[in-house]
């Protein structure tokens, strides 16, 4: 049995079949799982894509057992045997039930009517307008930095952005900042993530200014479909309020902000 | 990412003598517990930090030396592996997340050595040895577990059906006069401690302190229960659990029924229907928030026939509002909150529940605002109150506007029966309505926005302080269209037809 398996090996038909499963696991699998055991984040990949990998993957094994022809009347002679022998029409018959009722069973869910909620696409950092209403006067938000970093008490505004997070964005966003707190579960679309690497540190400090007051209601066009739970606390926080937790955002999760030298006048990334 | 900090942490490990036990750094705890934990538990662990007032259940105040999750017996100090563990892992069903993704064991056991510091009991007396549990015996006795759950009166707080409705839940409290909800045990995933068979039979023996949760070791002591037998109790309350927590579709499917659609909530036709969760959460987002939901979740299931739509709702309630009996819990909750409301406590609130649709299927992806829709999008609502002092339909254009519409021709229906800790509701209507202007026409094969709002009177739930969900969607099944069995069994003839000339063709040639 084993000196068979060993044979298997060398035999370009087998070859074939062994790298192609290799491939599909590959694919299917280790693109997922594999980097996590040395510490790189990874997501599984979306099964259209694994087809796409493994039908390449395919069409290269063809290429590798066709390269002479010795190799390729070999890489043949199992499935001719499989089609003409006598001892082996248990598998020819079995090949002619198996391969059809697969056949229909991919088509059969392929066809089947099924609801799924269509992806919201939406813009991820819509450009910000020039200037906002807050509060009855107005702000320019275009080259505006935060006021409270130029008294240099940062310590003091920590603490204070510290108590406006748990007072009000604590329950979506999370005790980690990674927009996982206790409410996170029953929202949709899911809390920002601000340990993320595409969002605060991607932004200036008068765009997250800027979010934060006017929150999904006061999204642009552009950012539609505003269908966001992120309320708009201009009526509830103060314009100090707002840029004290603007500093506990970026003091606690490590990052900077963007300055207005990278971000253009825009304030958004593009 | 920064990397100073965590950097000076390491540096300080080898620099700073170390102050607790073995491998325990004190000093580089307070680092981490300022950083991350004084928010809820406070800068001294008084369970006072900024948050304190915004949850309930409230964060622990660390001074009492009392902690809820333990595997020492009732009345003593937790040992430093159960801090880790629930510092690990998080307490499920509260707001205290698990840290073990952001932190390194060893920081995890340096900010229990701090939290340590903040009682005098742990210097004084320290913990004693862990309970020894055992093993579950192998032999599951969930009847054996119900007799004891009946004997050892389980069912006077957490109710008969268990769903935390007890006669005794709208009085209990916390050693600090806190109000505190029974357990809900047919929501495991819920559990403070771990909702598996061994988490249930250490929260069994060892009690929750603190909470009014008992420990039953005595008991056994006493010989009145053997271990098997409380074991045999942890299995029954782990079996009022369905086997998995719920997975949340952003899609209810209205099933199409052929005929009748099911006449009461209590109809064994909904059995046909599957039943979707939504997830629900406090109203944060405008005046007067609520931070104390009760209602944690909704069992949606659908049903139409081309003619009319059925929806039934289904949630945990433990008390049928209004009911004076929970007034002082009511007034309980109101004075443990942010913030503090005169206005709630004074009289028994009714239950209620709101369905949310737009008052027309959205051509676009906008849909109106989730609260209570917008001035440009208004919202259509189906209303409901325990007390019938509701307008059935209404539409609104936000919070607190919203227009109640009278007139008769309204062909909504709505009944409701509460049994046991649980609500059922089922409101019906035709798909079709007189007013398309401002009621929503029902289309089948549409993606409907659909969402709810869910408010416990007893709970000193009314107005704005309710719960909320997001928009979802409600999709009324069509007919199945013939296509969808003609087309596998085409490919399939295909295919055999193809497999047979492949096989001729071969034997053919080698014959030849």
């Amino acid at each position: 049995m084993l000196g068979k398996i060993r044979e298997s090996f060398r035999h370009p038909f087998w070859q074939a079949i062994y790298l192609l499963v290799l491939a599909y696991l590959l694919f299917d699998f280790g693109i997922a799982y594999l980097p996590p055991l040395f510490g790189i984040r990874s997501a599984p990949v979306p099964n259209s894509v694994v087809f796409q990998f493994t039908i390449t993957a395919l069409v290269g094994i063809l290429l590798y057992v066709s390269d002479n022809e010795e190799k390729w009347s070999k890489f043949k002679e199992p499935i001719n045997a499989a089609l003409v022998d006598a001892d082996k029409r248990w598998i020819r018959i079995a090949l002619i039930v198996v391969i059809p009722l697969a056949v229909g069973w991919t088509t059969y869910s392929r066809v089947r009517p099924s609801v799924a909620a269509p992806v919201q696409l939406r813009s991820i950092h819509p450009a910000p307008p020039r200037s906002i209403s807050f509060r009855g006067g107005t702000i320019q938000l275009a080259r505006l930095e935060n006021p409270l970093r130029a008294d240099g008490s940062t310590e003091e505004d920590y603490e204070a952005g510290m108590r406006v997070y748990y007072q009000n964005c604590l329950p979506c966003h999370g005790d980690l900042l990674d927009g996982n707190g206790h409410y996170a579960h029953g929202l949709n679309p899911l809390p920002l993530a601000f340990t993320d690497n595409g969002t605060i540190p991607q932004l200036t400090e008068s765009f997250v200014f800027w979010r934060i007051a006017k929150g999904g209601p006061g999204l642009p066009v552009e950012g539609a479909p505003w269908n966001s739970a992120m309320p708009a606390w201009e009526p509830i926080l103060s314009e100090d309020e707002i840029w004290a937790v603007i500093i506990f955002l970026y003091e606690q999760t490590g990052w900077t902000p963007r300055t207005w030298g990278e971000a253009g006048e825009g304030g958004g990334h593009e | 990412m920064n990397k100073w900090p965590v950097f000076c942490l390491a540096l300080s490990a080898f620099l700073v003598p170390t102050a607790g036990a073995a491998g325990q750094d004190v000093q580089a705890g307070q680092i981490l517990y300022d950083k991350w934990c004084a928010g809820c538990h406070g800068f001294d662990g008084a369970g006072d930090g900024y948050a304190a007032d915004y949850m309930l259940p409230r964060p622990r105040d660390f001074t009492l030396g009392i902690y809820q999750i333990r595997t020492t017996s009732n009345g003593s100090l937790p040992t430093d592996e159960d801090l880790v563990h629930v510092i690990d892992k998080g307490m499920p069903g509260t707001a205290m997340p698990g840290w073990e993704a952001k932190f390194s064991s060893s920081q995890i056991n340096d900010v229990a050595a701090y939290i340590k510091t903040f009682s005098p009991f742990f210097e004084r007396e320290g913990a004693p040895d862990p309970l020894e549990f055992g093993r579950q015996p192998r032999r599951e006795g969930i009847a054996e577990g119900r007799e004891f759950f009946e004997q050892i009166e389980c069912f006077k707080c957490h109710g008969d059906a268990g769903r935390g409705d007890g006669p005794s839940a709208p009085t209990l409290q916390d050693d600090l006069d806190f109000p505190i909800r029974a357990a809900d045990l047919t929501e495991n995933w819920n559990f403070n401690g771990g909702g598996s068979v061994e988490d249930i039979y250490r929260r069994l023996r060892t009690g929750m302190d603190g909470s009014p949760m008992p420990s039953f070791s005595d008991l056994i002591d006493a010989q009145f229960m053997t271990e098997e037998q409380l074991w045999h109790v942890a299995q029954y309350v782990h079996s009022l659990s369905p086997e998995e927590g719920p997975t949340i579709s952003d899609v209810i499917v209205a099933r199409r029924f052929e005929g009748d659609l099911p006449a009461s909530p209590n109809d064994s036709l909904w059995n046909q229907a599957e039943a979707f969760y939504i997830p629900m959460v406090g109203q944060i987002i405008a005046d007067e928030r609520w931070f104390a939901p009760s209602v944690d979740g909704l069992w949606v299931s659908a049903a139409h026939n081309d003619e009319q739509l059925a929806l039934l709702i289904v949630w945990h309630d433990p008390s049928e509002s209004p009911d004076p009996k929970w007034l002082e819990w009511q007034q309980s909750v109101a004075a443990s909150m942010f913030p503090l409301l005169d206005s709630v406590g004074v009289t028994p609130l009714p239950d209620r529940l709101t369905v949310q649709f737009p008052t027309s299927i959205p051509t676009g992806r906008d849909r109106p605002y989730f609260l209570m829709g917008d001035a440009r999008n208004p919202v259509y609502l189906w209303q409901w109150s325990s007390q019938g002092d509701v307008v059935p339909e209404a539409t609104a254009t936000g919070l607190g506007n919203v227009q109640p519409r009278r007139g008769e021709s309204r062909t909504l229906a709505s009944s409701a029966v509460w049994h046991q800790g649980e609500w059922r509701l089922q409101f019906g209507r035709s798909l079709a309505t007189p007013d398309s202007e401002a009621e929503l026409q029902f289309a089948t094969g549409e993606l409907i926005p659909i969402a709810f709002y869910a408010w416990d009177g007893s709970n000193g739930e009314q107005g704005s302080q309710r719960a909320v969900s997001s928009w979802y969607g409600i999709h009324l099944e069509q007919p199945t269209p013939p296509s969808v069995y003609l087309s596998p069994v085409i490919a399939m003839a295909l295919t055999v037809g193809l497999g047979l000339l492949v096989v001729w063709r071969a034997q053919r040639r080698e014959e030849g």
